[in-house]
């Protein structure tokens, strides 16, 4: 049965110019179901910003077959969304421009934007700050609207790199229910790049760890923890013994 | 983070950027030779690069472009070198005592703001055509950067590098030599890079004025001669003596300040 | 030893008053002593032929603040400036536009594109390093006396601030929010258009602002050498006759232009950079 999302020997080298190809994907094979949260953990550099890359339709793979409901990628399109580790909010837009942003290039018009953005912005608490621009906010808003802005297209697939990454960990922690929040009330299929184990368990319904470069799938551990979770989940002995099988499968892959 | 390394890659794709830089300036002078060949050439307003490589040469053989480079790099050294020390004084101070600081920055804007190659007649007309005027208006252009990137650099002293050291133990003199001295001299580098610039508009703006020999002079005469090959000649000369010094100090910067690559 | 102690402690001096807490103590210190510095060099130079007596040649060449005001006074209410500061003016306006105008696109375009910025490198580089006075006895040579030739010399001073700025300010262009916004279906345009520009924008104003130090510079040296009129023509010819205090008030003249200029982009970069944390300074 063919997953949501399927890929099958997707290969990706980069030739940067000037400097010598480094082989970012190898033989990376993914199958993704529908409404699905899945995990990603890997070593650094093991090709998942580049995986994720290649989903959004923002890098070609050099070969291999990569579908979404059985067509393939292309290019970039509303059916998927990002939200980038560093926020990519642009500095010089109010909170309200960048929720819009995608919208405004799908020509969407001012009032049919405002109708979409207004309720979203609310949902993520930022009612009142529409008119802020990003230096003005702190890091847990600003990945808020970044958040705002992947959902304002509606897309299927959420594509998260890293995404609370930047954040303090209170602020990671009470992100991370909020996102669940969000997941269950639209049911999006989420791709979610972490590097905390704690953080991929306890969102996810599938953890995949990545072989360090060129990546490829290693091991997927199924996360059969109950939902609705809670925080107190954290500290059960299934949830420590998860842990720590996924901590033995990727330390193998990091070198220092 | 080591990449795989590479060793086939080629020659070109490696030297990519420089190689297509020679080939853009070789195409440039190319074209500049042959536009000849379909438009008439009049030697009194253009020359052509055959024309200006001959007379480069005769120039250097007769020795009178060496000549006029020695002429000229009198008043520049005169200048600039005082320029050095007494704007590298100047803003040292001015970045220790915050008050001096105070009392002189608006000062020096103004000073830097109007320009003071204005003042280059009146400095001639009072100091003659001789080298004392060039030095002074070379000393006048030039003295700025040294005065703001050396007030600049002691405003960049890291001061939790000095508690660091200090912590350590480090002595006054450690203070001097590993705290203060490596965070200021970079920015007086920087700014004798662009003190070149100005000190060189200096050397032209005092020989073109009234003058009777020097690189600037033979520029001026050159053209007043419609001796087109070997004005574009000096002008070359000047290009590059300014290209190697502004460089010069940029690879110096580099070689000297490696942490400091990237600012 | 003293010595040196004071130089530790002062080196921490104009740090720690930056604190906010003490900002308004800072604020009026510095402006107590900058105003106190320029009163003090005017009154010395104002009281300097009073006090000591000047030989009868630096007599010729002397001249005080009240002498240059008053020359400043006369030259607007007789309206004699008028003239030669709008010859300046002009080509110091249409050197700077031209400036503009080629130094915006060329930027933006060897921003984006690697190959052409390695062709370009070698020229640019070259004729930056370069003061581009050189070239004024040729520049004259084919344009004559005339505005066209002062023009020429504003626009090649001008011209590379802009030009360097702007493909800096472009090149610096954040990958990620140009991934960003490809993700959402930008086209290049849409990119420049979101990204790109506004990125550059401070870069392109902090040229701009280096560039009219530029075109004041080109349009002085172009006048002195160059001209049949214009502030710099009358300046050179004050000077030959001794009128120090008419070339102090062109010197003026000149300064105030720069001044005023700058003080434009400052309000447009006001205007342009409304979403930045604090204004960047400098090249
Ligand atoms: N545009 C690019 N050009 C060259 N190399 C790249 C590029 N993007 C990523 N890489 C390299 O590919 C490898 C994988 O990168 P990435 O997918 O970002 O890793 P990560 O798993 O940490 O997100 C790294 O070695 C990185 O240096
Ligand atoms: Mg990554």
């Amino acid at each position: 049965m063919p997953g949501y999302i399927q890929g099958r020997n997707v290969n990706l080298t980069f030739r940067p110019p000037n400097r010598g190809p480094v082989r970012a994907l190898s033989n990376f094979d993914i199958d993704i179901n529908e409404g699905e949260f899945l995990s990603i953990v890997g070593p650094s550099g093991c090709g998942k910003s580049t995986f994720l890359n290649v989903l959004l339709g923002l890098v070609k793979p050099d070969s291999g077959d990569l579908q979404i409901q059985g067509k393939p990628i292309v290019g970039p399109g509303t059916d998927r969304a990002m939200v980038f580790q560093e926020f990519g909010l642009l500095p010089w837009r109010s909170v309200q421009d960048n929720v819009e942003l995608g919208l405004e290039l799908k020509g969407m018009a001012r009032d049919a934007r405002r109708k979409v953005s207004q309720p979203l912005i609310e949902m993520i608490g930022l009612a009142g700050f529409e008119g802020h621009f990003p230096h003005e906010l702190s890091g847990g808003m600003k990945q808020r609207v970044g958040l705002a802005r992947a959902l304002a297209t509606d897309p299927h697939v959420l594509l998260m790199d890293e995404p609370f990454a930047a954040l303090d960990a209170q602020t990671r922690d009470l992100m991370q229910v909020e996102l669940l929040r969000v997941w269950q009330e639209a049911r999006k299929t989420v791709l979610f790049v972490t590097h905390q184990i704690d953080e991929a368990i306890y969102l996810s319904d599938r953890v995949m760890v990545m072989t360090k470069r060129p990546g490829r799938a290693k091991t997927i551990f199924p996360i059969n923890l109950p939902r609705p979770r809670d925080y107190e989940m954290r500290t059960t002995p299934e949830f420590n013994e998860l842990k720590l099988e996924i901590w033995n499968s990727l330390k193998d892959e990091i070198t220092v | 983070m080591s990449d795989q390394a590479a060793p086939h890659q080629g020659f070109a794709s490696r030297y990519r950027n420089v190689l297509l830089g020679l080939l853009a300036v070789a195409i440039f002078f190319a074209a500049w030779q042959a536009v000849f060949l379909f438009v008439p050439f009049n030697p009194l307003f253009i020359s052509k690069p055959t024309l200006i490589l001959q007379a480069l040469v005769s120039l250097l053989v007769s020795g009178d472009l060496l000549h006029d480079l020695a002429i000229s790099a009198v008043p520049f050294v005169y200048g600039f070198s005082s320029a050095a020390v007494v704007g590298v004084a100047l803003g040292i101070v001015m970045g220790w005592r915050p008050r001096v600081g105070y009392t002189l920055d608006p000062i020096m804007i103004m000073f830097y703001a109007s320009p003071l190659v204005a003042l280059a007649p009146l400095v001639i007309v009072f100091f003659g055509v001789g080298v004392s005027g060039k030095t002074i208006i070379i000393f006048l252009l030039s003295i700025f950067p040294f005065i703001f990137n050396a007030q600049a650099g002691v405003h960049a002293v890291d001061r939790l590098l000095i508690n660091v050291v200090r912590s350590l133990g480090g002595s006054e003199r450690d203070l001097y030599l590993k705290v203060i001295v490596p965070s200021v001299l970079p920015y007086i580098v920087a700014g004798a890079r662009i003190a070149v610039g100005r000190g060189l508009i200096g050397v032209l703006v005092g020989e073109f004025f009234a003058a009777s020999e020097g690189i600037g002079y033979a520029i001026a005469r050159f053209g007043d001669l419609f001796a087109l090959d070997k004005m574009f000649a000096c002008i070359l000369c000047i290009m590059i003596i300014a290209v190697a010094l502004t460089e010069g100090i940029r690879l110096a910067e580099r070689v000297a300040f490696p942490w400091r690559v990237g600012q | 030893m003293t010595e040196t102690r004071a130089i530790e402690t002062d080196i921490g001096g104009p740090l720690e008053s930056a604190a906010p807490a003490d900002g308004l103590w800072h604020r009026l210190e510095s402006t107590i002593f900058g105003a106190g510095g320029i009163v003090v060099l005017l009154a010395v130079w104002e009281a300097l032929p009073r006090i000591v007596t000047l030989s009868a040649g630096t007599k010729l060449f002397f001249t005080t603040p009240s002498q240059i005001a008053e020359t400043l006074w006369q030259m607007f209410a007789t309206g004699s400036i008028w003239v030669p500061l709008s010859v300046s003016a002009s080509g110091f306006a249409l050197g700077l536009g031209l400036a503009v105008v080629a130094g915006l696109p060329l930027g933006v375009l060897i921003g984006r594109s690697p190959t052409l910025n390695a062709m370009l490198d070698p020229f640019i580089t070259a004729f930056n390093a370069t003061p581009r006075l050189v070239f004024l006895p040729l520049i004259m040579l084919w344009f004559g006396l005339g505005l066209w030739a002062k023009v020429i010399v504003v626009f090649i001073g001008a011209l590379f601030p802009i030009l360097i700025n702007t493909y800096e300010g472009v090149r610096n262009a954040d990958k990620t929010l140009i991934n960003v916004v490809r993700s959402f279906g930008a086209n290049e345009w849409d990119v420049a258009r979101l990204v790109v520009v506004p990125n550059a924008m401070p870069y392109i104003v902090a040229g701009l602002r280096l560039a009219i130090g530029r075109a004041v510079l080109g349009v002085v040296v172009a006048e002195f050498f160059g001209s049949e009129s214009g502030l710099g023509v009358m300046m050179v010819q004050a000077a030959g006759q001794y009128h120090v205090d008419k070339v102090f008030a062109g010197l003026i003249v000149f300064a105030g232009l720069s001044l005023i200029m700058t003080a434009a982009v400052q309000v447009l970069e006001n205007r342009l950079t409304l979403w930045r944390p604090q204004r960047a300074g400098g090249e």
